[in-house]
């Protein structure tokens, strides 16, 4: 149980959360009680869960690339709620558990990802361990594998997810 | 949360319920948590105020030389040593 009490599911669907609350039962918490617990604060559940599915789902950078991300980054804030979801999308597109946990290892000339997958996951897993390893050079190594712009689309969708992790892990 | 997320437990938040309401929490605690994702990221990025501490738009090199490497309040900023910069600028 949460130590906040998630709102109320019949008050969450008034409040027009319906959904939001949906895409977690895809996610596989049919609870929603990350949203449920974002709704105490209005507008805090679209708002914040929008940009996450967002970041998680859409762009340029492949979308089960992105899911080990997510998956290792609730890893690294120990947050186990985040830890245990999975995309249904991800899934379907032939992601498996033995390839996440892979993500959450050592990636260094791992030949289950390319140079370009490395790279992403080094970064996020550099990102909140050794923030000081990111510096020009890692982005220049980055540039060699994405755009600027998938550079950000990762940056951003790391920070989010790892913001919200590790609130939600101290609420466990 | 940032440096010490363990600490934050039940009796942790039940001494913010003393003060603040579970809609306040939640807002902080989001809050809270989206700056420590997004301050990290930027802080790799490298990049530094447009403006001085007193409104002047600077360049990111002159930025950094008024702001310095090290994160801190724009206010302990000097205008002083800003002047110091544009006056070394100039010759």
């Amino acid at each position: 149980m949460a130590i906040i009490d998630p709102v109320d599911r019949e008050e969450a669907e008034r409040r027009g959360l319906a959904p939001v609350l949906d895409s977690f039962a895809d996610l596989g918490d049919p609870e929603a009680i990350f949203p449920r617990i974002l709704a105490h604060a209005p507008g805090y559940a679209e708002a914040l869960w929008g940009a996450m599915d967002r970041a998680s789902g859409e762009g340029g950078v492949d979308p089960s690339l992105k899911e080990i991300v997510r998956i290792q980054l609730a890893r690294t804030a120990q947050d186990p709620y985040f830890s245990g979801l999975r995309s249904r999308r991800a899934v379907a597109a032939g992601l498996t558990e033995e390839r996440i946990d892979a993500g959450s290892g050592v990636v260094s000339d791992d030949p289950r990802f390319t140079p370009a997958e490395e790279w992403a996951l080094r970064y996020a897993y550099l990102m909140y361990r050794r923030p000081e390893e990111v510096d020009h050079s890692f982005y220049e190594e980055g540039k060699e594998h994405f755009t600027e712009a998938q550079i950000m689309e990762l940056g951003g969708m790391i920070a989010i997810h790892y913001g919200m992790q590790v609130f939600m892990r101290t609420l466990q | 949360m940032q440096f010490a997320p363990e600490a934050i437990d039940a009796a942790f938040y039940d001494r913010l319920r003393v003060h603040y309401s579970d809609a306040e929490i939640v807002e902080l605690g989001a809050f809270i948590g989206f700056n420590v994702g997004y301050h990290t990221f930027f802080r790799t990025l490298d990049f530094y105020p447009m403006f001085t501490p007193d409104g002047r738009l600077v360049s990111q090199e002159e930025s950094r030389r008024i702001y310095g490497d090290r994160p801190g309040s724009h206010r302990s900023a000097s205008v002083v040593d800003d002047a110091a910069a544009a006056d070394e600028k100039t010759g």
